[in-house]
């Protein structure tokens, strides 16, 4: 079959590999209609991941039609058109049965590099590396899926591929940032990024009902289709995002604030150039100027809600700030199964829908330059979305 | 091909920074398993924990807060600790999570020489 591999930094191909076929029991082959790009593929591309290696299968967030199932599937049926959560749950384990499925302890075979840098490993994840499973990626024909019964959701038949992609990573993950916020009426929730992460996270913080959703970033077709479902928007290239802030709520800063940028922060200053040549010389992992941001506006006692991936060490973490205003630091890789249902139900109801994020439906073959211009956020590229 | 390269020095890095710190000759490697300590101590336990415990001392005892049991095993090699993590899968899910043999494109030289040293980091740990 066909599947764009990741094969240096900022290089990928469409190669022929061998099809997948089923490894476990419990596994499915799901034929892939459409695989989007995610920009935590940026981090892969860019090389601040390690352990990848030339000829990885990329892509973790897809929709697709089960056409295997191993003999220990019980749900699932060939036919079925399914969503796949991007993060690999057992569906068994404490943390899976608690909920917090992105922390699963059976998942990643690969454990022992995460045990050593952070401490413990984390689930696997389609097409992210093979320290976080070493699992081929959905940008291919076909894909095999570890646990189908519990990672494939069935797909309502009125809810398009268009949108039903999403509901893998992109907006489970924005819903997870509301959700880890708490938030409801009566709040003022700030957003930093206005990809999809970011665009989910406000349309999640408006549907539970905040007041205001503000949301922040430097690409003004990215903040109009935020404008469009109602969030307030700012223009750091612009705009004081500090003082904007804190005249926008009174002074108070917003009541929960999510971070949806993650370790590629970009940003203006001298900030900026220190993150810069401290990232790339490798003197720290993860550029921080986003998270900063936040936690500095953050209003007293308020959350910060971490989606971006970071990976290693912040510098210059402002430690102070969560520690005199008493705020509450949260975070994590989506716990998908959680919301999944929810949100395919909505997306049937009409009260969800994804497929704006979908500015350019491409071929497979077309991969190399739909990461062209999703990186360089060109062409108003929001998501490329293959269809292989 | 260059940056997995990159990423297994950096690896190496963490490995050694790891090893650095002074090895406990009475290091217990532990787990915490979703199943009754029943399960693992009467004469029906698990058969690959019978033959950990052959050439390793084993203590299982309960987990607090209803978080099932937790298995101890004493001066755990990397090789060892593959084998507890997977009766770990095992007893949860009924089976063990296989990677290898997936899709893959072309790899490098440098990429098919390197393979066995990344898979034993990523997979086994630092020990
Ligand atoms: N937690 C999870 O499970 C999960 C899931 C998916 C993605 N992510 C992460 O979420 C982040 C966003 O993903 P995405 O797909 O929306 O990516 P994206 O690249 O499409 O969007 C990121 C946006 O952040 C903006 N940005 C950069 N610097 C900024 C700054 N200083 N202030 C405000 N905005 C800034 C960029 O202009 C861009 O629009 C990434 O780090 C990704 O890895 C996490
Ligand atoms: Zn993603
Ligand atoms: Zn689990």
């Amino acid at each position: 079959m066909r599947a764009l591999c990741w094969t240096g930094v900022n290089e990928v191909s469409v190669e022929d590999v061998p099809d997948p076929g089923l490894l476990n029991r419990q596994d499915a082959v799901v034929k892939v209609t459409a695989s989007s790009t995610c920009g935590s593929d940026l981090h892969l591309l860019d090389g601040y991941v390690p352990t990848m290696m030339a000829g990885d299968v990329l892509g973790h967030e897809f929709v697709g039609e089960v056409v295997e199932t191993g003999p220990d599937v019980r749900e699932r049926r060939v036919g079925e058109r399914v969503t796949v959560c991007s993060i690999i749950g057992c569906g068994r384990c404490h943390y899976c049965k608690e909920g917090l499925w992105s922390l699963c302890d059976n998942s990643n075979p690969n454990p022992g590099f995460l045990e050593t840098a952070n401490g413990h490993a984390s689930a696997g994840i389609f097409g992210y590396s093979h320290a976080l499973g070493g699992f081929a990626g959905s940008h291919a024909e076909y894909v095999r899926v570890p646990y189908a019964d519990v990672n494939a959701f069935p797909v309502p038949e009125n809810v398009p591929d268009a949108s039903a992609v999403f509901a893998s990573d992109a907006v489970p993950t924005g819903w997870m940032g509301a959700d880890l916020g708490e938030v409801g009426p009566g709040d003022v929730v700030a957003v930093w990024g206005c990809g999809g992460v970011g665009q989910m996270a406000a349309l999640a913080s408006l549907r539970v009902g905040a007041d205001r959703v503000i949301v922040i970033d430097r690409f003004p077709e990215r903040l109009d289709m935020a404008a469009e479902m109602g969030a307030e928007i700012l223009n750091y290239g612009e705009t004081d995002v500090l003082e904007a802030l804190k005249e926008l709520t009174g002074g108070r800063g917003p009541d929960v604030c999510i971070e949806a940028v993650g370790m590629e922060s970009h940003g203006t200053g001298a900030q900026y150039a220190y993150d810069r040549v401290k990232h790339a010389l490798r003197l720290q992992t993860d550029r921080g100027i986003s998270l900063r941001q936040a936690i500095h506006a953050c209003r007293k006692g308020g959350v910060v809600s971490v989606l971006g991936v970071f990976l290693g060490v912040v510098d210059k973490f402002p430690m102070g700030a969560v520690m005199n205003k008493g705020l509450t630091l949260r975070g994590g890789q989506q716990h998908g199964h959680r919301y999944i249902p929810m949100i395919l139900d909505r997306m049937s109801k009409g009260e969800i829908d994804a497929s704006p994020l979908l500015t350019h439906p491409m071929r497979l073959e077309d991969g190399p330059r739909g990461y062209e211009l999703f990186k360089k956020k060109q062409e108003g590229c929001v998501r490329a979305v293959f269809r292989p | 091909m260059l940056l997995a390269g990159a990423a297994a020095v950096a690896g190496m890095a963490i490995v050694r920074a790891a090893r650095s710190a002074p090895p406990n000759p009475d290091g217990w490697f532990a787990v915490t398993v979703e199943t009754d300590p029943a399960r693992l101590t009467g004469p029906d336990r698990p058969d690959e924990l019978a033959r950990i415990a052959e050439r390793h001392e084993v203590r299982i005892s309960p987990a607090p807060g209803g978080r099932g049991s937790e298995i101890a095993v004493r001066e755990a090699d990397g090789e060892t600790r593959d084998r507890v993590r997977k009766l770990k899968q095992l007893l949860e899910t009924g089976e063990v999570l296989l990677v290898d043999r997936q899709p893959e494109g072309h790899r490098t030289a440098l990429g098919r020489v390197g393979t066995p040293a990344f898979r034993h980091l990523t997979r086994k740990g630092t020990r």
